[in-house]
Parts: C-alpha cells; sequence; structure tokens
C-alpha cells in the first residue's frame, strides 16, 4: 500500500516539484556549513561590494560574505519550522486521538482548548515573550507549536470519530485489545496520510513566522535568518545592491514556502479519497 | 429562528464563559510577564548616572517603583484605556494605540474583502469552466503565488512601484503637512494604499480562490443543479443563486480564523510601506525596547481579535446550524 501511495504521489507534478526542491533545501541544511565559503560572522571583507568569484553574492555593510550568511539563515529557518512542525504534530495527533477516542468530558475541554488556542493570534504571544525575555529561537517554535495544534487535532478527532465505529476497531477490541493496543496498532496508522497533510502545513505556518519574526527583529541579531537580511538589506536600497543582496533572500524564502505549500496542497489532494467523510462535511 | 436561539443558547455559553476565561488568563499573563523580569527601574536608572542616592533614598524610590498595584488594579485601570506611558514617545500608549489603529483596520479590512470577493467569484467562475486550459492554468497560477510570502510581495512591489518606476509613494499613509481638500485628501489615501493593499491581496487572494473553487467544484456536482439547468434557467442564475450559494459558507466561516492570521502579514506588509497602523507601532517599539508599548499592542489587539472572533462564531451558529456539526 506504501509502494502504491508513493507512485500516487509522484504522478501529480505539484509533488514532485516540492519534493525536488525540499531534497534541495534539505541537502542545503544538511551540509549548509560545509558549503559557505566563508565564515558567516567573519567581518573582514571591504564592505558593500558587488560580487566577485571569490564572494559570489557580495558583501554585505557588516562586512560579511552573504552568500554564506544565506547557507546559515536558510539552515536556521527550515530547522525552526521542522521542530515546530513535528512538536505540533505529535500534541495534535495526541490531543486529537485523546478527545476522539474517549468522548465524553475530556472531549468537550479539549476541543473548547483548541477553539481559544485558534482564536488567540500567535504571532502577539510570540513577540511579547521575545520582547520580554530574548528566549532561544527553540523556547519560540515551541511556543508557536502550542498554537499551532489545534487544526490538526480537529481533523485527527473527526476522523477518529468515524473510524472508531468500523467493524475491525470493534472486532478488536472484542477480542479484548486494550484502548492502548487498539489506538497504537489500529488508529495511529490509518490516520497516516492526515499527519503528512498537518505536518507541511505546520511547518509551512512555522517557516513564515519565522521569518516574519526575524524580519521584525525579534531574534539575537547574531543569529543569521532570512527575513533579518531582507530587513537589513532593506536599509540600503538606494544603492544598487538589490539583486545580489535583497533578491537572493527573498527569492530562498520564497522558495522554501512554495516546497512546503506544494507539498501540503498535493497531499492533501492525493490523499483526499481516503479522507472524503470528513472533508465531505467540511466542504458541504 | 427564537427556537433555534435558544436550542444553541448552552453551546454559546460554553463558548462565552472559554472565551472570557482565555482573557481573563491572558490580561493576568501579561501582568505577571513584567514582574517576572530580572532588574528593576531604580537600578537600571541611577547605577550608572551620575546622581548617587543615599540608601535611604535608594529605599524610597525602589519602594515607589516596585509598589505593587495588584490585579484588581491593573484590570481596572485596562478597561480605563489607562496603559501606561510609552518610553520612547512619551505618550499615553492608549493614544499611540488609537491613532495607529483606524489605519490598520482600513488595510486589513480592505484587503479581506477585496481577496475574498475577487477570490469568490473567480473560484465560481473557474470551477464553472472545470477541466478547461483557463482552469488548469489558474489553478496552477495560484498554487505557485500561495507559495510566495508577503515579504517577498512586498518587497518587490516596492522596488519596482516605487523605487524604479516612481508610481506609488514609498512610505506613510498620506503626504505630511499636505493641506488638501477633503476630496484630494481621500485620492491622497487611496494613493497610498495601493501597494501595501495589492501586497496583501496577492497574497490572500489564492488562498480564498482555492477554497471556492473547490467547493464549487463539489457543489457543481449536486443534483439540484442539474435540475436548475434541466429547468433551463440562464446559466449565470444557476451559478449564483443556486451554486454559489452554497459553496459561499466555507469562505464565511474561514472569515474569522483568517483574520486572526491576517495580523501576521499587516505587520510585516505595513513594517516594508512604513505604514502607521498597528505594525509600524509595534515594530518601531520593538527596535526601541519599548515595553509598556510592545505589551500594550500585543495584549489589547490579541483580545479584539478574541472578542471578533467569538462574535463571529455565534452568529454563524444563529445563520447556518449546520456549522454546529461541522465542527
Amino acid at each position: 500500500m506504501r509502494i502504491r501511495l508513493g507512485k500516487e504521489l509522484f504522478e501529480d507534478r505539484w509533488f514532485t516539484a516540492g519534493f525536488v526542491l525540499a531534497v534541495f533545501f534539505a541537502a542545503l541544511t544538511l551540509f549548509g556549513p560545509l558549503l559557505a565559503p566563508y565564515d558567516p560572522w567573519n567581518m573582514s571583507f571591504e564592505p558593500i561590494s558587488a560580487p566577485t568569484v571569490e564572494h559570489l553574492l557580495g558583501i554585505n555593510d557588516g562586512g560579511q560574505d552573504i552568500f554564506s550568511e544565506l547557507l546559515y539563515a536558510i539552515r536556521n529557518t527550515v530547522v525552526f519550522g521542522m521542530i515546530s512542525g513535528f512538536v505540533a504534530l505529535g500534541l495534535g495527533v495526541f490531543i486529537g486521538l485523546t478527545a476522539g477516542w474517549f468522548g465524553g468530558l475530556v472531549d468537550i475541554i479539549l476541543m473548547r482548548l483548541a477553539d481559544v488556542l485558534l482564536a488567540i493570534p500567535a504571532i502577539m504571544i510570540l513577540i511579547l515573550t521575545a520582547a520580554l525575555f530574548r528566549p532561544k529561537p527553540v523556547v519560540l517554535a515551541l511556543i508557536l507549536a502550542g498554537f499551532m495544534w489545534p487544526t490538526i487535532s480537529k481533523t485527527i478527532r473527526a476522523q477518529t470519530l468515524s473510524i472508531r465505529e468500523g467493524l475491525h476497531i470493534r472486532a478488536a477490541k472484542q477480542m479484548g485489545g486494550s484502548d492502548w493496543h487498539v489506538i497504537h496498532r489500529h488508529l495511529m496508522p490509518e490516520l497516516f496520510p492526515l499527519y503528512l497533510i498537518g505536518f507541511a502545513a505546520k511547518c509551512r505556518m512555522a517557516m513564515f513566522m519565522e521569518a516574519s519574526l526575524a524580519f521584525l527583529g525579534l531574534f539575537d541579531p547574531s543569529r543569521k535568518s532570512i527575513g533579518m537580511m531582507i530587513s537589513y538589506a532593506m536599509k540600503y536600497y538606494y544603492l544598487d545592491i538589490w539583486w545580489n543582496w535583497l533578491l537572493p533572500p527573498i527569492a530562498c524564502l520564497s522558495l522554501l514556502i512554495m516546497t512546503v505549500t506544494f507539498l501540503a496542497i498535493s497531499l492533501e489532494k492525493v490523499l483526499d479519497p481516503r479522507l472524503k467523510n470528513t472533508l465531505k462535511e467540511r466542504a458541504i | 429562528m427564537i427556537d433555534r436561539i435558544t436550542h444553541s443558547a448552552p453551546r454559546w455559553l460554553g463558548m462565552v464563559i472559554a472565551f472570557g476565561l482565555t482573557a481573563l488568563v491572558m490580561i493576568y499573563l501579561s501582568y505577571l510577564l513584567p514582574r517576572l523580569l530580572p532588574g528593576d527601574f531604580v537600578t537600571s536608572m541611577y547605577s550608572s548616572s551620575q546622581v548617587t542616592l543615599t540608601a535611604e533614598q535608594e529605599t524610597e524610590l525602589r519602594a515607589y517603583y516596585t509598589e505593587e498595584p495588584g490585579f484588581y488594579r491593573y484590570l481596572a485601570r485596562l478597561a480605563g484605556l489607562d496603559w501606561g506611558y510609552s518610553y520612547a514617545f512619551l505618550t499615553p500608549v492608549s493614544t499611540l494605540f488609537f491613532s495607529a489603529l483606524p489605519w490598520t483596520l482600513l488595510l486589513l479590512g480592505t484587503a479581506h474583502i477585496v481577496s475574498m470577493f475577487i477570490g469568490f467569484v473567480v473560484g465560481v467562475e473557474t470551477a464553472w469552466r472545470r477541466n478547461s486550459r483557463l482552469e488548469k492554468g489558474m489553478v496552477s497560477f495560484m498554487t505557485i503565488l500561495e507559495g510566495v510570502p508577503e515579504i517577498s510581495t512586498g518587497v518587490i512591489l516596492l522596488v519596482l512601484f516605487a523605487l524604479h518606476l516612481e508610481w506609488f509613494p514609498a512610505a506613510g499613509a498620506n503626504t505630511a503637512y499636505a493641506e488638501l481638500s477633503s476630496c484630494a485628501w481621500l485620492i491622497d489615501i487611496g494613493h497610498h494604499l495601493v501597494l501595501p493593499l495589492a501586497t496583501l491581496v496577492i497574497a490572500y487572494f489564492p488562498g480564498n480562490f482555492l477554497l471556492a473553487r473547490n467547493s464549487m467544484v463539489t457543489v457543481i456536482k449536486q443534483a439540484y443543479i442539474t435540475t436548475a439547468r434541466a429547468k433551463g434557467l440562464p446559466a449565470r442564475r444557476v451559478r449564483y443563486a443556486h451554486g454559489a450559494r452554497n459553496a459561499l459558507l466555507p469562505l464565511v466561516t474561514r472569515f474569522g480564523l483568517r483574520l486572526a492570521f491576517m495580523i501576521t502579514g499587516a505587520l510585516v506588509v505595513e513594517r516594508i510601506f512604513s505604514y502607521p497602523g498597528l505594525g509600524t507601532l509595534l515594530f518601531n517599539a520593538i527596535k526601541a525596547r519599548d515595553l509598556p508599548v510592545i505589551q500594550s499592542v500585543a495584549l489589547i489587539s490579541s483580545l479584539m481579535v478574541l472578542a471578533i472572533i467569538l462574535g463571529l462564531e455565534i452568529i454563524y451558529r444563529i445563520i447556518d446550524p449546520r456549522v454546529e456539526y461541522a465542527h
């Protein structure tokens, strides 16, 4: 079944495009520091100079190599998005399964909590925390995950509710399977497509949020990030630097967001038939 | 109708209580968090200044500045719009907030309505021409556009149209110190609004388009559409009076949630175009580490979003009971 799923996915050109881009960015993330020709904090070069063979994208106002900076920045954004996405997925699956499986008061309380969290603009909480305590980026990623799980857990819960009454689940319970056994062996694998969709969507949101926060200047200024590079480059827009300093981070950010968007959209489209019930209900 | 309201009253009440509690928790955190910070004002003010305090003065000052207003006093001051003074601007925070708010509302509200309207109409029209070349092209184009964040769109529009072509102003919401008649003033404001508005519309239009198209595609397959067409009704009437009406609901349901997330985009876009709304205020406050402003803007705007979403949730439940089951 897995193999068929993979084949089906690669027939969608959006998925193929997203996958190729994802591999590219994964390589940059993993090997970025090896590929970077210079230390991005090395400020010993001639400030604001045009690209040369040694400095592919030129030098910024602080005398740092822009290409090396960009490699480190991509790495930071990707890692932030991954951490936030993974934690949000974990929380969402756990809470969604708990609410859907046990129902009753647990369900009501958890879903009310989800409603409320959805109504709080996470960016404001992040700005407040960042401004007051200047925490490490990981802490901000975790806080963001704390605001992103509700949409995942709502879909997981809805799907759990419809699967729960299925014959195979009833049979497993009849044979004496414990709650944990049934959830672990039957429910969780069956919901697998939902994890992929949820993870891609949340990764996208987290990367976007990281870029926005960095652009607003809420991270440690020595931490390289795409948003911060754009923000600094914009200060010198009147010089002729837009093509070597402003454009590369913008292009990278757009490609990065595109990667996750393509994956999210095509996953939702291809895996849709398995989730028809819930999605139909939502669409009408 | 009345029957419906009374029927769903318990659900409402639950929502109102949950949202009310959340608001209280948020206010309490905003009261508590700054008090958890290390260091105090007296030390930071006098430790490095020329003035040397005697021990007695120091204890008195310290007592003055660390005087606890208590949570109830804090709450009362919050309700009375007394949100403290900005360190950087030396004006009451509420003055700053209410001078910035109209611009954000103008920008966000217009962007929201425009992107939703265009997204809806184009989505419905495209879904109607399903499997045509136009439809495939539009869906591909919108999928790509969905992947371009507003930071990128904003910066590109700014560099292209404001700096190179000089068609639109690069900053502000109106021409400073210009004495204009009311008509010219409106044109001036519109002229300044074009670029930030376009950025936000480009960012939100694809999402609305894809959603409207997808739900319209499901609606078109329904039997009653075939019936309506078989009756010989004009195509436009079938499309809008019969089909699109039902495709509208998911879009409307997302209205509130989208609003909450749009604040993120607005902050960035306002900063790019130096538009004098809450985003720019917040950005300047962050740059100056102006804590009272950051704290108030974050808290008050979150509370506003919370209130708006609560209001919308209640309205949806009255308009369409199906929303209740869809959740």
